[in-house]
């Protein structure tokens, strides 16, 4: 500034600068302030105790007292046991099961949602009930309307004249009605959150497509998917960690019966430490499930930005 | 309210909150007791503590809730060392603690004499060889229920003494004839859920086999005895007298109370929990006769101990408000309120004065008695509560027909050795 005013406000300003250097300082604290609690409740509620889970995978540990460091036994341990490769494999088939059908159906009600619609608040509601509903009450209802003998489910089969189902008794049929309820309980949230995606897509677009000539489905396939795709990526990762996660609708509906069919690694996990009171090999199964998260999580990135480099 | 202010008034509403979830009052002894969530049995524990209280100045006595999966929430608190002083707990989940030092030996604290009013099996669940970690309270057992109609309808009259009671054979030739009158099953049995599983054990017994040999330990579902038991219940289901939704791992709660309520089975075995249901639902329409058998006599070990716990700051006054709750008095005062089967030998219905259906309770006190030593011994053995979980996983294959008796018995025996090897 050359401006004479410009000029005389200067030693001014430098007397400005000197008196709010205390409320800089002050400020320059206050991000740590605001961050300082969040901070210490991770450190002490998830940061320790990771470190101490991942010492514990190490160890030797009975319920209570100190562990005897075994090294990687307990890893070693996990490839020889049955009821670990069993869990394993119906985790897959549960999460390959839920994720995208949750995901197909959830897109499905948000493009039908998004438009004009009578009752198209309700709706959106209806469908999103079942996610903020506790999951062992879901397991409890669901067991009376899946229960062979006097649910719902089959009293209704038997009206339309089909035979009663073993919804939850054959090995066979247990984990695809778990599938079921599962899915329903996520359909409202992916459709939510597609919901969210779709309306931030701008009309300009799909108009533009539609006078260049292109179909209904062309412009859903060619426009809105790819513009969904890092909706579609976190969503994917969502659900793939809500169902590595998926424990009480299981322990409340199958208990992992009948036999094996719907025992999943989280429920392994949660028997070796506190029904077997094997915290180290609990902890073991643990970091596996993280790994294996972990690794989904980085391909599905890697994935994601191949896709972006090539649009 | 300035800034400084609402920071100084927040961290002493936290200091106060903190001070208050230390839950103790400093000008007397406190205990805490923890039981299950039953509304009458949290007020009668409540009023006989404050008549311990009354008897103790300075003491105070609060009674806590159980919450949640028992094992997960002992262990952790136990780990934190803030473990109620008193906990009430099963027969079936007692051995772990009693054997890993989280529970305080009450011989100290009770009279000498006070085993002589128990049963040996009885006094089994608590007392181990270095000392006497819990004790007794009240039991619980298995008998059979039925339609008083179908009975009827079949031309059975059931059992009227334990010396009568249904054999197997006799059990599964009726069985037959109640599915024919009811179109779809015969009987149910009690579980709910997978931490019930060990209901099913006294069968085992029945026939002379053993969960566990004389020691407790040592794993021996591989007798013929018990692989004949396992095929006995395989023929439950393949013959379909019982329910595929009625199996150890199901969910839904007590299935075959509901199935039996809906007249889809005429007989269930079971605890007296369904009583009061019963009653509202179909009263006099049912009666009760005694728990099956076949070469031996077994029933359910339900119940509940106390225990003192090692957090406990005041263990010797926690033993003693044990021995107080224990007393024949207290116990026929909780039994009589909570509709409980009282643990002490010495005690029979008339004794407690039910409310009701005294004749069916005095059944289930006399078929308590018939439960044998060693059932007691594996049920409260150290690694029972991972040895039932391996019942379950394979009774429900085997039951299924996933798997025959005799590779469930093979299977089995192998994952609890892998249990009971540490």
């Amino acid at each position: 500034m050359t401006t004479p005013s410009g000029i005389a406000t200067r030693p001014t300003a430098t007397t400005a600068a000197d008196d709010d250097e205390p409320r800089r300082r002050s400020r320059s604290k206050a991000p740590y302030l605001f961050v300082g609690p969040a901070a210490l409740l991770f450190l002490a509620f998830s940061l320790v105790p990771i470190v101490v889970a991942i010492g514990l995978a190490f160890q030797e540990t009975a319920t209570l007292g100190d562990g005897t460091w075994v090294g990687t036994d307990n890893f070693e341990r996990l490839g020889s046991d049955p009821l670990f490769l069993t869990s394993l494999r119906n985790t897959l088939i549960f999460t390959v099961g839920t994720v995208p059908t949750a995901m197909v159906i959830g897109l499905a009600l948000a493009v039908a949602l998004n438009r004009p619609l009578p009752g198209r608040a309700v709706l959106r509601a209806l469908f999103f009930v079942p996610m903020v509903a506790a999951g062992v009450v879901v397991g409890v209802i669901m067991s009376w309307i899946f229960n062979t003998d006097y649910g719902v489910a089959n009293n209704l089969l038997g009206v339309v004249g089909l035979d009663r189902v073993p919804w939850l008794t054959s090995p066979q049929w247990a984990m695809f009605t778990l599938i079921l309820v599962v899915v329903w309980t996520r359909v409202g949230f992916c459709m939510v959150i597609y919901l969210g995606a779709l309306q931030s897509i701008p009309n300009e677009l799909k108009e533009a497509a539609a006078i260049d000539g292109a179909s209904r489905w062309q412009r859903f396939w060619s426009v809105t998917w790819p513009l969904l795709r890092p909706t579609t990526s976190i969503l994917l990762i969502l659900n793939v960690v809500f169902s590595l996660q998926a424990f009480d609708v299981i322990y409340v509906m199958t208990g992992g019966g009948p036999g094996f069919s719907t025992t999943v690694l989280i429920q392994y996990v949660f028997r070796a430490a506190f029904i077997d009171a094997r915290m180290g090999y609990a902890a073991a199964l643990g970091l596996v499930l993280v790994a294996i998260l972990l690794l989904f999580t980085l391909l599905r990135q890697r994935a994601t930005r191949k896709a972006e480099e090539v649009l | 309210m300035s800034r400084r202010g609402f920071l100084a008034l927040s961290g002493i509403s936290l200091a106060g909150a903190l001070a208050a979830c230390a839950g103790e009052s400093t000008s007397t002894t406190h205990l805490r007791l923890s039981s299950w969530n039953i509304p009458t049995d949290l007020e009668t524990y409540q009023r006989i503590a404050d008549e311990f209280v009354a008897d103790h100045p300075g003491t105070s006595v609060s009674v806590e809730v159980t919450t949640g999966q028992f094992h997960q929430w002992f262990i952790t608190r136990l780990a934190a060392d803030l473990a109620p002083d008193i906990i009430r707990i099963t027969p079936q989940q007692i051995g772990r603690y009693a054997a890993n030092g989280s529970l305080v030996d009450l011989s100290g604290a009770i009279p000498a004499d006070y085993a002589d009013d128990y049963s040996e099996p009885f006094w089994a669940i608590g007392a181990r060889e270095n000392g006497v970690f819990g004790i007794f309270q009240h039991t619980d057992t298995f008998i059979t229920f039925y339609h008083r109609d179908v009975m009827k309808q079949i031309g059975v009259t059931p059992p009227s003494s334990l010396d009568e009671a249904w054999r197997w054979d006799e059990f599964l030739q009726i069985a037959a004839e109640v599915k024919k009158v009811t179109g779809r099953y015969a009987f149910g049995f009690g579980w709910s859920g997978t931490q019930t599983a060990y209901r099913w054990l006294p069968i085992v017994y029945q026939n002379g086999g053993a969960f566990l040999g004389e020691d407790g330990q040592t794993p021996s579902m591989d007798t013929d005895e018990a692989i004949e038991a396992l095929e006995f219940g395989r023929r439950w289901y393949a013959d379909e007298l019982v329910s595929t939704s009625n199996m150890c791992k199901s969910g839904g709660g007590d299935v075959s109370r509901n199935m039996f309520l809906t007249g889809q089975i005429g007989m269930m075995l079971n605890n007296p929990e369904p009583i009061t249901q019963l009653d509202e639902e179909m009263p006099d329409q049912w009666g009760t006769t005694y728990m099956i058998r076949n070469t031996d006599e077994a029933s359910d070990l339900g119940g509940n101990a106390l225990a003192v716990t090692k957090s406990s700051k005041h263990p010797g006054l926690a033993a003693e408000l044990v021995a107080y709750i224990t007393s024949r008095e207290k116990m026929v005062d909780f039994c009589h309120e909570g509709n409980w089967l009282p643990a002490r030998a010495s005690l029979d219905a008339a004794d407690i004065d039910y409310a009701a259906h005294t004749d069916t309770m005095q059944q289930f006190i006399d078929q308590g008695a018939r439960i044998p030593l060693s059932l007691v011994k594996a049920e409260s053995g150290q690694y029972f509560s991972s040895l039932n979980t391996v019942f379950a996983d394979y009774a429900d294959l085997c039951f299924l027909g996933e798997l025959s008796p005799s590779d469930a018995s093979a299977q089995m025996m192998d994952a609890m050795r892998s249990v009971t090897a540490g």
